[in-house]
């Protein structure tokens, strides 16, 4: 064997084999990892659409209480939109199984009557992963309003997001 | 039924931007490309949608986004087969040690340092719906890809296609870019075989079969074009429209197998004839309408699913910093440390590493797949967009810095321009070429 195929394959084995073997470690190691909890994907909402409208800023909501709300994630962090019903974002961070998020009315939702600008809209709720399709329960409340309240609600999953585009 | 009125308006709008920022990255030595990718964000939520989010819904409603998704993918497979096209195997086993070597830990060493960066960012980036396994081989798929027809297209610029230089570069490139699409395809079948009752061994099995049909069969039809081509000098409107025809038959068997409409068009390129003349030929009837028009489109869909306001916060900005970090140094340090210990100078070495830390379009392409199976977050998405923009951007700047072409023309290391059959693709009108 010459001299420059022994290196070769030294080099080779080493900035090659070597990284290969490490990354099937990596990969072993990695399966002990556990991720956030899935909550991506569109959600069926149910509320009581009176106790909804009782709620400032509810009634806009009430309109629509079977509304779906879509829910992108990004780790422990997700965003939720309203799929019909009205505009607004919200962000929200997962803990464990438990929900967070603050909804900002939209201007259009915030002009409702007893509703007003810069209310905010908390939702805590928890998920439960055992169900299939998986749902989640908790309450909504208004924030800084703690004569006001809070709504129950239920949501279920119509759909994992990672099928979406699935045959 | 689509909004014509909006659809031909979203058009016309991505194409003034595209070009207007792609012309002001060409000003400051950039290539064109780079600026076009950057428009894509500036269409997106990331600023006209944060800015003047009224124009934005008025101009990209959610709802019009699938028709401008359809025609942006019809743009990225037709790309993709002028991608293959550019690939030559021959020029491949040309180079022995240096490129085996170099290509080879230019893939292992953005990959296996992304696994290792994968350990961190899945608890935090990611959900219990992909599996840890599929998540970091994307990471490292995602990361080791190379942009071959900017790497070409850069060489190109800078009379480099026939150095010892460029010639190593665009073989790496080409096996870098063949390797990364496989290890995706097996991904892309890893996750949707777990939502799909087919077994994965008869998926994997398809795909073997249809390849091997392709290789060994189809490709020996196809030399009929080049006999054509090399008598007639042209190709009829009729043997072009079977070309396509071909390209999108092609597209249908892989998605129908199980992997994406992508490998289908990308293998269809890589094994059509290589005659050069007659690849400039093929090259120029498909390229102007998809360069020009369709992948601005893919740029602006990139765009409108990248939203930088997901990366906030000190700790998503150090997420995004890591992930440019290991990019860089996995593909820019791994190549140019093989390359080096292969012989080459440290400098041209380097250059070798930082052409290598391209990733252009190809990048957002191999993104966009990953977003679209979920094997990837958003945030994570967007984070890795700013990686490849980052990366592509680099590559200029640092390789006029470390290895300035007079260097490089000076040197012993100029092979003779005629030996060289480099790509096609950057034989062609520089500026057209996508990344």
């Amino acid at each position: 064997m010459s001299h420059t195929n022994r290196n070769f394959i030294i080099a080779y084995a080493l900035l090659v084999v070597l990284p290969i073997v490490g990354l099937v470690g990596v990969l072993k190691k990695g399966r002990t990892l556990t991720a956030p909890i899935s909550v991506d994907g569109t959600w069926q909402l149910h509320a009581d659409p009176v106790r909804l409208s009782s709620l400032p800023c509810g009634k806009t909501l009430a309109q629509n209480p079977e509304t779906a709300i879509a829910i992108s994630q990004s780790g422990r962090n997700f965003t939720l939109t309203f799929a019909s019903g009205p505009k607004s974002t919200a962000s929200g961070v997962l803990d464990g199984t438990t929900l967070k998020a603050s909804l900002v009315p939209a201007i259009s939702w915030s002009a409702e009557a007893g509703c007003g600008a810069g209310r905010k809209l908390d939702m805590v709720a928890t998920v439960d992963p055992n169900m299939d399709p998986r749902s989640l329960s908790g309450m909504l409340s208004v924030d800084d309003c703690p004569s006001c309240g809070s709504v129950g609600f239920r949501a279920v999953r119509l759909a994992p997001a990672t099928k979406r585009r699935l045959r | 039924m689509p909004d014509l009125f909006k659809l031909v308006l979203q058009i016309a709008v991505i194409l003034a931007v595209c070009r207007g920022v792609g012309s002001i990255f060409r000003r400051i030595g950039q290539p064109r490309v780079v600026g076009e990718m950057f428009a894509g964000i500036l269409l997106g939520p990331s600023l006209l949608g944060w800015m003047a989010p009224g124009v934005s819904a008025y101009l990209f409603p959610s709802v019009s986004l699938g028709f401008l998704n359809a025609l942006s993918q019809i743009g990225v497979v037709v790309f993709m087969f002028l991608v293959g096209l550019g690939i030559n195997p021959k020029e491949l086993k040309k180079h022995g040690h240096a490129a085996v070597l170099t290509s080879h830990v230019s893939i292992t060493a953005p990959f296996v340092l992304a696994a290792f960066l994968s350990l961190y960012l899945y608890p935090r980036l990611s959900d219990d719906s992909v599996t840890f396994t599929s998540f970091a081989l994307f990471m490292g798929a995602a990361m080791s890809i190379t942009a071959f027809p900017v790497l070409a297209r850069i060489l190109a610029e800078r009379d480099l296609l026939g150095s010892r230089l460029g010639t190593v570069a665009i073989a790496c490139a080409a096996v870098d870019d063949v390797t990364g699409w496989c290890i995706l395809a097996y991904i892309v079948v890893l996750i949707r075989s777990a939502h799909n009752p087919t077994s994965i061994w008869l998926t994997i099995g398809g795909i073997v079969a249809f390849a091997v049909i392709m290789i060994y069969g189809v490709r020996r039809m196809l030399r009929r074009y080049e006999t054509i081509y090399r008598e007639r000098g042209q190709l009829s409107e009729n043997l072009m429209a079977l070309m396509l025809l071909l390209v999108l038959t092609s597209a249908l068997c892989t998605e129908w197998l199980g992997i994406h409409l992508l490998f289908g068009s990308f293998l269809m390129g890589a094994i059509m004839p290589k005659e050069q003349k007659f690849v400039r030929y093929i090259v120029d009837r498909f390229e102007t309408i998809t360069v020009t028009m369709l992948l601005p489109l893919f740029f602006a869909f990139t765009g409108l699913r990248t939203n930088i306001g997901l990366v906030k916060g000190q700790e998503m900005w150090i997420y995004c910093g890591l992930i440019i970090l290991v990019a860089t140094v996995g593909k820019l340090g791994g190549s140019t440390l093989a390359s080096w210990l292969s012989g080459m100078p440290a400098r041209e070495a380097a250059g070798l590493g930082t052409l290598m830390n391209t990733r252009g379009l190809m990048e957002l392409v191999i993104l966009n797949i990953g977003l679209d199976i979920k094997v990837i977050s958003p945030a994570l998405f967007s984070m890795m967009v700013l990686m490849a923009l980052f990366t592509t951007f680099m590559t200029t700047p640092v390789l006029e810095l470390i290895c300035p072409d007079r260097l490089l023309r000076e040197g012993p290391t100029r092979v003779a321009a005629k030996e060289s059959t480099v790509p096609t693709l950057a034989a062609q009108s520089v500026d057209r070429i996508p990344a």
